[in-house]
Formats: C-alpha cells, sequence, structure tokens
C-alpha cells in the first residue's frame, strides 16, 4: 500500500523522487579517500590534523608542499590549541597531533589507558615565546623575576612585590596600570608560559586570554600599556621583543642560535605526535608527511616562517628512529 | 482547526481515505518526531550534567570558582549590550511608529531589519580589532562622541525651533531620521577634531592618566563598553522590531481620543500608548536580553576573555558563550571541565528560554488586550 | 495606522513636540549612521585591497633607502616626540633580504619620498612579495647574457624593454605551470585510484610513470628563465621565473590598467583557494564550504519544517498543550547558537558520529571518519537550529489561509491529505520560502556552532569533487564566517592578513543582505496577497 503514493504523483515528481531516493543513497557511501592506501610507495589519503594553532601555519605550508609532492595526499587543518590533540589523538578523532608543547604525564597516561600503547612523538622545529611590548616602549629587557611578579598572582619564582604598573619597573613612562596579554587555557604556550615564566603558578585574573597568537600582537602593538607573550613567528615591526635577564645577570636576546642551543628561558620544541601501533608499519601518507618535514625542504620551510630548524644531528636521529631514508 | 467530517461521504473511495489516514499518520509522527528533536537539545544538556551534579563528582566550591566569573561576565556584557541597544532602540521605534512619515518608514524598518541579520563575526571584527584600538587612541574623543551625540541631537531640536517656519517645512520631523544623520556625522566629526585640544585642557593631555590617578579607574583597551558597543548593535535591531510592533499595534482609537483633547503626540505617547504597549515593549527588552546573553563571536573577539569580575565597564570580561567556544573543542568528553561548560550551556539554555517564554507569554496577553480595546472602540 | 498619518497636520504647528520627541528622532539617525558607517568601513578596506597600490621610493635622514607601500598613519606617542608627530607603516616586501615586510618610519625622518616609474612588484610562490628594480631577464639560450638592462637611474627606454620581455616570458612560464596543474590535478588522482584497486595493473603504472615523467619536464622547463632584481638599497636577487606569481609596475599603470587590475585581482579572490597560510590567494573554498552546507541544510530543513508546520496548524488538537509546544519551538529560535552546538557536538558528533565509526568503519579506527566534526553534522546541527525559524514562518502562513478556503475543499468533498496538498500548501508556498531564506541567512552567517561540529581551518579539499560518491558528507570544510574569525586571530601576520579579513567579511555580509532582501520582497508579496485574500 505504500507504493500508492508515488503512483498517484505526476511523471515529474515521481522521477524527483526517485532521484531523491538516490541522492540520499548516495550521500551515505564513505568516502574512498580516507581509506589508507593499499599500496605502500604511493601515498594517497587524507591527513586530519588536530592540535596547536602555533603550527598551524607550518602545517598549512607543509600540507601545501605535501599535495605538490603527492597529488593524492591532502591535509585538514583543524587549529584549536595544543591541549585540544591528546583527546583527539585518545579518542582517535585525528591520526596526526601537532603540538606546541611534550604531552603531560596526564595525557600521556589518558591515551595509554585506551590504546595501551604510547603515542609516537616527533620533534618537527624548535621555537621560543617571546615577551612583547609595544615598539615604542622604553623597556629593553626584563628579568625573570619581575615577568613573574607582573604576570602571576602567586608569584612562585620568588619575587617579593607584585608588579601592577610600569613605573615600579623604575621606567621614565606615564604612570599607568600594567595591561596583560595571553593565550588561552587549550594552548600551548599558556602552559608552557606558566610552566617556565610562573614556575607553576596561577596567572593573574586580568590576563587576557585571547584565543590567537595574533590577537596578542595586534592588541600588544596597539597599546603602549600592554605586555604580552607570542610564538618567535609572530614577531612583527609593530611589537619589540625583550631580552630576558636570569637571575646571574646573562641576557637571552630571543635569537635562532640561543633558541636552537636551548639558552632562552622560554625556548620550545614543537612536536607531532601520531597514533600508531607498536607493531605496524608507518602508514604511506604519514610517512610522505614525516619525511617532507625532516627533510631540509620541510626544514628551510620552518625557517622561513620565523621558527627554528632542528639542528642537524636531531634531524638524523629522528629520521633513522623512524626508519625513513636517511 | 477544522476536521473533515467523520462520516466519510460515499463520494470517497477506500484507498483515498487510507491515503489520507497514512499520510494524517505520518504527519503526526513526523511532526511529533521533529518537535522532539528540537525539544530534545535541553534534555541532551540535563542528562549530561545532572548525574554529574548529582553523584559529586563536581563540587559546589569547583562549581562557584570557575563558573561565577563566566555568569558575571556575560551579566555584564549583557547589562552594557542593553544600556547601549534599549534606548536606541525604543527612541527609534517611539520615532518611527509615532512621527516617522509613512514613506520614510517603509524604507527605514527593512534598512534596521538588515542590520539584524549582519553576522556577529563580522561585528566582532570590526570593534576588536578596528574599534578597541581606535578608542584606545583616541579616548577622550570616543568619551566626547558619546556625550556629544545626545547634546547634538537637542541641539538640532532647539534651532528647529527657532527656525523659519518655511525651512521648518522642508525638514520636517517626520523626517529628521533622515537628515539629521549628516550633522551628526559633522558633529561627530568636529568633536574628534577638538577632543585633543579638550584633553590638554582638562586632563592634562592624558585622560586614562587623570581616570587611573584621579578616579582610581584602570582602563583595559579590551572593555565592557566596547562589547556593550558592540552588542548593543546586533541587539538592537531586534528590540527595535518588536518594540516597533507593539506600538504602532496599540488601537490608534486610544491615541486620536487623547489628541482630540489637545494633548501634543508625545504626550500621547507618554500617557497613553506606552502604558496600553508597556508589556510589547518589555518583551522586546527581554528578547533581546536573550540575545546578548547567548551572542558568542561578538564576546569572543572582543572582550579579552579575561575572567575579572569587577563592576568598573572599563574592564573586561569572559562570558559563558566565549568560554564553551573556546574551550569545549578540547576537552576530553566525561572530564570535569566538559562537565562544567556542558552545565554552562544549560544554564545559557535555561536563561534564555524562561526569558523568552516569559516574554512570549506577555506578548500573547498583550495581543488579546489590544483585541478587546479594539472590540470597545 | 500609524498616529503619524492620523495626526501628520500638525507637523507645522509653531508648538514644538520637546526634547524626548527629538531624541527618538536622532537615535533612528544615530543607527543609520552607525549602519552606514559600518558598511562603508567593510567595503571601502575590503574592495580597496585589489587596488594596486603605488610604490614609493623612500630616503631617510640617515640615508637609509627603501621602497615601500604605505598602509597607515599613526601619531607618535607624546613621550616620543612633539605632539603632532606621526609615524607611517610601509610594506616593504623582501622577507628573503629584510627578514620582515613591514618597516615603521617617523614621517619627521623622511627627507625625500617619490614615485619612480620603473620600480616592479613581483608576486612570489615563496617569501611573499618582491620590491624593487628589474636588472635583467636571463633565458635559457642565453645563458649569461642580458636581454635588456633595466639600469638604476636609467630612464624609462631600457627598463621597459626589459619589461616586456619579463612579461612574454611570464606569460610562457604561466602556460607551463597551467599545463602542470591540470595534469597534476585531473589526470594523476584518477590513475592513483585506479592502482589502488587494482595494484598490478602494468597499463596505469606505466602511464603514471609517463605522467609523472611529464610533470618533471614540465617543472624544469619553468625554471629556465631567471630573472636578476635589485632591491633599492643595491642588493641583488636571482628569481627562478616558476617562483614569480604575478608582477606589475604600479607606479607605470594607467588608471584603466590599475582598474584593470583591481577587477583581476576581485576575480582571483572568489576563485582561487588561499596561499601563505590564509593570508594571500582567495576564499574560493570558504564560498563553496559556505553554500555547500547552507543547501545541505535547506535539503534536511525544508521538509521537517514544513512537517513540523503542518501538524501543529492543521492537524494537532489545538488545546492548551499545543499552545505550550508552540511557544516552546518559537522559543528555541532565542535559544543561543552556541548551545546547539554544544548539544551538535555531544549528540552528532560524539554520539551518532561514534557510533557510525563503530559499525560501519571500524576498520579505520582509530582514524574516526564521521566521529569528528564534518559536513554532515555542520549542516545537521545548523537545520536544528533554523527549524524553529522554518516552523514559525510557515506556521504564519497557514494561520493566515482564511478557514472558509479549507471548509470548500473539504465541503466538495476532499479528504483532509488532498485539501493539504491541493490548497492550503500551495497557498502557503510564500511564507515557506521566506522562512527557509530567512533560515538560510541566519545558517549563513553564524560561526560559533561550526567551531565545535566541523569547520577546518584549511581543508583544500572542497567536500565535493569528482570522485565517487562525489559529495564527502564526513569531510571538514571551509566557512567564510570561520575564514575571518580565524584569520583575524591565528594568523602569523595579522597587519598582513587584516586586507583578506575586510574582503571576506564583505563577501559574508554581501551574501547575508542578498540573502534577507529575498526574504523581504517575499515577504512582502506574501502579505500583499494574502491581504487580499482575507478580504473574500
Amino acid at each position: 500500500m505504500t507504493r500508492a503514493l508515488p503512483w498517484r504523483l505526476p511523471r515529474w515528481r515521481r522521477s524527483l523522487l526517485v532521484s531523491l531516493v538516490g541522492l540520499v543513497l548516495v550521500l551515505v557511501q564513505p568516502d574512498p579517500q580516507a581509506q589508507i592506501s593499499l599500496r605502500a610507495d604511493i601515498p594517497t589519503g587524507t591527513l586530519g590534523t588536530v592540535g596547536s594553532d602555533t603550527l598551524a601555519g607550518l602545517m598549512l605550508r607543509w600540507g601545501e608542499q605535501l599535495t605538490h609532492r603527492y597529488p593524492g595526499v591532502r591535509l585538514q587543518l583543524q587549529a584549536s590549541g595544543s591541549a585540544s590533540a591528546p583527546p583527539a589523538l585518545t579518542a582517535g578523532t585525528t591520526r596526526l597531533g601537532p603540538m606546541s608543547r611534550p604531552m603531560t604525564d596526564e595525557e600521556r597516561e589518558a591515551f595509554m589507558a585506551r590504546r595501551g600503547y604510547p603515542p609516537l612523538e616527533v620533534e618537527v622545529a624548535r621555537d621560543a615565546l617571546v615577551v612583547v611590548v609595544h615598539r615604542h616602549h622604553p623597556l629593553e629587557a626584563l628579568s625573570l623575576d619581575a615577568l613573574d611578579a607582573i604576570f602571576s598572582r602567586t608569584r612562585r619564582c620568588g619575587a617579593e612585590h607584585a608588579i601592577e604598573r610600569w613605573e615600579q619597573l623604575g621606567l621614565d613612562v606615564p604612570t599607568r596600570r600594567i595591561e596583560l596579554h595571553g593565550r588561552n587555557l587549550a594552548s600551548g604556550s599558556y602552559g608552557l608560559f606558566r610552566q617556565r615564566a610562573l614556575c607553576d603558578g596561577q596567572y593573574r585574573r586580568r590576563l587576557n586570554e585571547h584565543p590567537g597568537s595574533a590577537a596578542v600582537v595586534a592588541a600588544v602593538s596597539e597599546s603602549l600599556d600592554a605586555i604580552g607573550y607570542a610564538g618567535l613567528n609572530h614577531l612583527t615591526p609593530g611589537i619589540k621583543a625583550l631580552a630576558l635577564v636570569e637571575s646571574g645577570g646573562t641576557a637571552h636576546t630571543p635569537d635562532a642560535e640561543s633558541v636552537r642551543q636551548g639558552a632562552y628561558p622560554l625556548g620550545r620544541s614543537l612536536y607531532l605526535y601520531l597514533n600508531l601501533p607498536p607493531d605496524e608499519a608507518l602508514p604511506a601518507p604519514e610517512r610522505a608527511f614525516l619525511d617532507l618535514v625532516l627533510s631540509p625542504q620541510g626544514q628551510r620551510t620552518v625557517t622561513e616562517l620565523g621558527f627554528v630548524a632542528l639542528p642537524e644531528e636531531t634531524l638524523s636521529r629522528q629520521r633513522r628512529e623512524l626508519g625513513l631514508s636517511p | 482547526m477544522i476536521k473533515p467530517l467523520s462520516a466519510a461521504p460515499s463520494t470517497r473511495s477506500p484507498r483515498r481515505h487510507l491515503l489520507d489516514r497514512l499520510a494524517t499518520g505520518l504527519i503526526v509522527a513526523g511532526g511529533i518526531g521533529v518537535i522532539l528533536a528540537v525539544l530534545a537539545i535541553g534534555a541532551f544538556l540535563a542528562i549530561e550534567v545532572v548525574p554529574a551534579l548529582f553523584s559529586g563528582a563536581l563540587s559546589q566550591a569547583q562549581i562557584t570558582l570557575s563558573l561565577s566569573p563566566l555568569a558575571w561576565g556575560t551579566l555584564k556584557a549583557a547589562f552594557w549590550a542593553l544600556v547601549f541597544a534599549v534606548p536606541m532602540a525604543l527612541g527609534a521605534a517611539i520615532h518611527s511608529s509615532v512621527y516617522m512619515s509613512p514613506r520614510l518608514r517603509s524604507r527605514v524598518k527593512p534598512t534596521l531589519e538588515l542590520m539584524e541579520a549582519l553576522p556577529g563575526v563580522v561585528i566582532g571584527f570590526v570593534a576588536g580589532l578596528v574599534l578597541a584600538p581606535w578608542v584606545e587612541r583616541h579616548l577622550t574623543g570616543a568619551f566626547a562622541l558619546l556625550l556629544v551625540m545626545p547634546l547634538g541631537i537637542l541641539m538640532a531640536g532647539g534651532v528647529w525651533r527657532l527656525m523659519s517656519p518655511a525651512l521648518r517645512q522642508r525638514l520636517p520631523l517626520a523626517w529628521a531620521g533622515l537628515w539629521l544623520v549628516p550633522w551628526l556625522g559633522m558633529l561627530g566629526l568636529a568633536s574628534l577634531e577638538l577632543a585633543p585640544w579638550l584633553e590638554a585642557w582638562l586632563f592634562a593631555g592624558d585622560l586614562r592618566g587623570w581616570l587611573d590617578t584621579e578616579l582610581g579607574i584602570d582602563y583595559a583597551s579590551r572593555n565592557a563598553l566596547i562589547v556593550g558597543l558592540a552588542m548593543g548593535f546586533a541587539v538592537m535591531p531586534s528590540v527595535y522590531a518588536l518594540a516597533e510592533d507593539a506600538l504602532s499595534g496599540v488601537p490608534s482609537s486610544l491615541g486620536e481620543g487623547a489628541q482630540a483633547m489637545g494633548a501634543t503626540r508625545w504626550q500621547t505617547l507618554w500617557k497613553v500608548v506606552l502604558p496600553a504597549a508597556a508589556p510589547g515593549v518589555f518583551a522586546a527588552v527581554m528578547i533581546g536580553a536573550g540575545r546578548a546573553v547567548g551572542e558568542t563571536m561578538i564576546v569572543l573577539m572582543v572582550s579579552g576573555n579575561a575572567a575579572v569580575m569587577s563592576l568598573s565597564p572599563l574592564e573586561g570580561m569572559r562570558s559563558m558563550a566565549a568560554g564553551i567556544a573556546i574551550e569545549l573543542p578540547e576537552a576530553v568528553p566525561g572530564s570535569d571541565s566538559y562537565q562544567l561548560l556542558i552545565l554552562a550551556a544549560l544554564l545559557l539554555f535555561l536563561f534564555t528560554f524562561l526569558v523568552n517564554t516569559l516574554a512570549e507569554v506577555v506578548r500573547s496577553r498583550l495581543r488579546r488586550r489590544y483585541r478587546r480595546l479594539g472590540d470597545v472602540s | 495606522m500609524s498616529l503619524a498619518a492620523v495626526t501628520g497636520f500638525r507637523t507645522w504647528q509653531p508648538r514644538g513636540e520637546g526634547p524626548w520627541a527629538w531624541l527618538a528622532a536622532g537615535s533612528v539617525a544615530l543607527s543609520l549612521l552607525l549602519l552606514a558607517g559600518l558598511l562603508t568601513l567593510i567595503a571601502v578596506r575590503g574592495l580597496g585591497h585589489f587596488w594596486p597600490a603605488s610604490v614609493s621610493l623612500v630616503e631617510l635622514d640617515d640615508g637609509q633607502v627603501f621602497a615601500g607601500r604605505a598602509v597607515r598613519e599613526l601619531p607618535l606617542p607624546a613621550a616620543d616626540g612633539a605632539g603632532g608627530a606621526r609615524e607611517r607603516l610601509y610594506f616593504t616586501g623582501n622577507r628573503d633580504l629584510d627578514g620582515h615586510v613591514w618597516q615603521w618610519v617617523a614621517v619627521a625622518r623622511i627627507t625625500a619620498s617619490e614615485l619612480p616609474r620603473e620600480l616592479v612588484v613581483l608576486e612570489r610562490s615563496r617569501h611573499g612579495d618582491f620590491i624593487g628594480r628589474l636588472v635583467e631577464v636571463v633565458t635559457a639560450g642565453q645563458q649569461g647574457t642580458s636581454v635588456g638592462e633595466g639600469g638604476r637611474g636609467g630612464g624609462d627606454g631600457g627598463g621597459t624593454a626589459t619589461w616586456t620581455t619579463l612579461q612574454e616570458r611570464l606569460s610562457a612560464v604561466d602556460a607551463l605551470r597551467a599545463e602542470r596543474d591540470e595534469l597534476q590535478q585531473r589526470v594523476i588522482p584518477p590513475l592513483v585510484r585506479r592502482l589502488e584497486n587494482d595494484p598490478g595493473d602494468r597499463a596505469t603504472q606505466r602511464r603514471l610513470a609517463e605522467t609523472n615523467e611529464r610533470i618533471r619536464g614540465l617543472q624544469e622547463s619553468m625554471q629556465t628563465d631567471a630573472a636578476v632584481l635589485e632591491s633599492v638599497d643595491g642588493r641583488r636577487i636571482v628569481l627562478t621565473l616558476d617562483e614569480v606569481l604575478r608582477s606589475w609596475r604600479p607606479n607605470a599603470m594607467s588608471l584603466p590598467e590599475k582598474l584593470g587590475a583591481w577587477g583581476r585581482g576581485v576575480g582571483r579572490f572568489l576563485s582561487e583557494g588561499p596561499r601563505a597560510a590564509n593570508t594571500a590567494g582567495g576564499v574560493w573554498p570558504a564560498i563553496f564550504g559556505t553554500v555547500l552546507m547552507v543547501m545541505l541544510m535547506s535539503l534536511l530543513v525544508a521538509p521537517f519544517g514544513v512537517l513540523a508546520a503542518v501538524y501543529l496548524n492543521e492537524v494537532a488538537h489545538q488545546g492548551r498543550l499545543t499552545n505550550w509546544v508552540r511557544i516552546a519551538v518559537r522559543n528555541l529560535a532565542g535559544v543561543p547558537s552556541i548551545v546547539y552546538g554544544v548539544f551538535g557536538l555531544g549528540v552528532f558528533v560524539y554520539g551518532i558520529g561514534g557510533s557510525i565509526d563503530e559499525w560501519f568503519f571500524s576498520d579505520e579506527l582509530p582514524s574516526p571518519t564521521f566521529g569528528t566534526g564534518g559536513l554532515l553534522w555542520a549542516s545537521l546541527t545548523l537545520a536544528l537550529l533554523t527549524l524553529p525559524v522554518v516552523i514559525v514562518a510557515t506556521e504564519e502562513g497557514l494561520v493566515r489561509i482564511p478557514d472558509h478556503q479549507r471548509e470548500g475543499a473539504l465541503a466538495l468533498g476532499a479528504t483532509r491529505l488532498e485539501m493539504l496538498t491541493r490548497v492550503v500548501l500551495p497557498m502557503a508556498v510564500p511564507a515557506m520560502l521566506t522562512g527557509m531564506i530567512l533560515a538560510v541567512a541566519r545558517a549563513a552567517g553564524e560561526v560559533a556552532p561550526l567551531m565545535l561540529v566541523g569547520v577546518a581551518k584549511l581543508a583544500p579539499q572542497v567536500p565535493m569533487d569528482g570522485e565517487f560518491p562525489f559529495l564527502h558528507l564526513e569531510r571538514k570544510f571551509m566557512h567564510l564566517g570561520y575564514h575571518v574569525y580565524d584569520t583575524a586571530f591565528h594568523g602569523d601576520d595579522i597587519q598582513a592578513a587584516m586586507p583578506v579579513v575586510y574582503a571576506t567579511a564583505l563577501l559574508l555580509v554581501l551574501v547575508v543582505v542578498v540573502l534577507n532582501l529575498t526574504a523581504i520582497f517575499l515577504r512582502h508579496y506574501v502579505r500583499a496577497r494574502h491581504g487580499a485574500l482575507s478580504r473574500h
């Protein structure tokens, strides 16, 4: 009896109905491209990534180059912060997780608990968090104690007094309250800055938490009262990077060499995490991607975008470990 | 509604009858299904959160600590949005329902409706990355603008009274919505030009320093005033549309009676029309509040997301909607932060749902009242 | 009937209406002013992005020389100099030479600024723009021989000759590039897929190898020519022409030429994909993603919205309960969109999507197919978000249909189904359309829920292509609104991204405004028509 309905319809409506049903059938078909290539030497497929927005620009460029090398491989990027990578890897909503900090123990444990093996960690570049002020600000260098006293309400690093106003630093500036700009909770920069600059203390509540580094830079470059932190690659002439002075008195400017050697106090490594069962070989798209990233071309892109390339020995060690041709 | 006669006339074949039954059944099932799906939102949020609340997985202290700044920020942002939106929207509604020429009104109404459709992300971008830095550089100018605009409008009214009748007919009040635009634009530019001198004269060239030292007020570049302005801009059209409907829905006999007894139009409006339409206007404001509370992108892009709880309109805030948008994609399902964010979503849902229900009930009462008043005349 | 019409004769009376009436009038004027201001700002900045602006050669008081495009000017903070001093931002390009592309200069330090005609701007595939002088073009045949001398202080003569050669060479390279892209995008993917299905297929393997060889050949012939370039302060670089995407001499362009370049710029913006981490190139994938998502959403929301409205208005018993349901549905239109996003993430992505993956794509796990945000979930979430709009609008249309129309149909012996399909629904079509368009307009501008259920920063692969099944519902997609947010907040260089953001915002506003205008027009039409009907 259910057939009665189409019968009563005029011809064009019937054909419309049939085509609609056909469309629905077509729609629920899965995408064959999502399947990993059967042959290991011709990588095809879509690489979904969820994670750090610091690495987003780099991942985009690598993705462009990857597609250029292997027309069958694409990269999809969701950049919402490093903290989004471990849950996505654990829940299996992604295969690649770029992170601007190493996984914490809890994140690693959560992954182990669900999967039974640890995630694969690959260092892909070095970076640093740079403390920035407005380009016309008289400040040139800042001690780590003062940095903590400015950003933290707990002052775990040992500063005696909170610094809330610029004149407390002995500067000849209009007497103003310091305006704090930083990143949101989910970003790797938030965690790293808290760990290194705040000695795991608590941020001040007045910290403006921006959802992207570009927004921090935009805010700082428009205001003489502002101080903030952002990734090395976000430096523009609108802002000025401060040198950081250790308690011993040595000052570190955030340049490529001091970051590569690990002398700059807020330096960090950028990682890619993979969900790879230990007994399995690297699937072809991932393999092609890592091969590109750890190649001279990939590392050139790192430098082009304002990050710091990995030292030669780290590169070759990782290529060996991953079984890539040296 | 009308129902087909239960005793089917003999002309209906059994097949048609069956088909009809079938279709009716389908519509009922489909309709109820769709409505249930829509209503499932509340149920889903409750199911996700309530067990955690009762099992004690989320402690009272945890909830208070993490949600109170967000709740405060949400209300603060909504409050300042309404401070900007309500006077503007009500003023515009009054003007367009009482004074405005019908020809202009038929143009202005759709224009303001278009304003309602402007995506929040566009308004947020302009307010956050263009307006906020601009205001920071031209603080005096911005405050001067806030002051000059109402004064300038009043001045226009004063000047208008002194004008010759011929000129007054050229620039009637019915078209004031249009011819005041260039006047206000000029005034705005002039006050921006004069602001630096004013600042030098009154505040020794540094208004922010003056605010800080004299009043102890801290100025954050991402602050509630700018959020309020941007969100007020987004909310104003919907308040306007509803308030205008309420005002122009008042039976004209009421106003005519008052005017026949010699009241001016403003007196008529204030003493007769507005009281009659008050519930509708109230409903409009409530719906505006609902929108302001839930608006996400504007607060996210403009407010700076600092979790401070301060009363000062010159400091920032973080709202629940923005918090959800930034943090939820990163939260592990089932974790504390995930459940807290879902709880925030539930609160948002309940708040807007209640506010809107209230407004809807008030409006339907009002509609009945108008019908009654209309019958009397 | 508005009071204004009734009492219009009072306007000429000497007695004023008092200050409040003027404030009311002022608020109309103020909101129009704000709206006009916002739209003008977006339009001017968004469209100005494509204008080939002049490049000035600037000399500073310390002898430093640079070439750049003036971007903005700000007053210097009072501490740095006398009041009234200003500084100017120049876009100088040449990231490979200078390490940066912007330069702030105090206006007082500029001793000379001119617009030499021979300055060239090259858009490159790496390192962004180059600004400087063209020295010579070196071609394969004449290795080392200069084809024309552009000269530094030189007049226009030699420069123009070199410039012409460069243009000829570049158009040759463009043709090669087009051929290569064609091969890479159209020829290779089907071959790869065929090999995936049948790895032993010799013919296909041979064709793949041949195509790869041809691509390599094309690539090589693109790299034979090179341009020798010199920055204005005298540093030279050699650039193979395959790296040059476009070139122009802004100072030598006439107004019609600039207009032409502007038009082509707009065209490229609409048709190309983003480049350089979304700060350059176009927004085609975002336009496509937005439109596709909205279309899918309409397919979902239209039948269900109408079904629910018909049920509420025509079938359900009109009691207290129905009334409450109606109010509840109406109120859901006012529930914040982010709440719908939370629902979509929890129910569609984690709930339904996760289950689908476990049942049908378990061999794919842990990499998810439907268990992550994607086109389908985004469309479903937005469909749910806009359902109340469609239900309310359709119901409004149904209520306006006079009862005697239904009575007439029934009296003539129609069943309820016939009454609905032949009489009631056709009359309600314009109302349904209005509802649909309003829904579409709301969905097109909505960003917050998408951040939770499946929009991507860059999805170079649009969710629809020539591969079976043509439409890939589980893929992520780009969206105009999210593009605005993402480029403005997550980009590398905010200053470089601003014009793109403005242009994208303008595009989004245009889309939404056009949709809304259609809805307003349709509603007008509905009211006019049904106004006429109810008079019967």
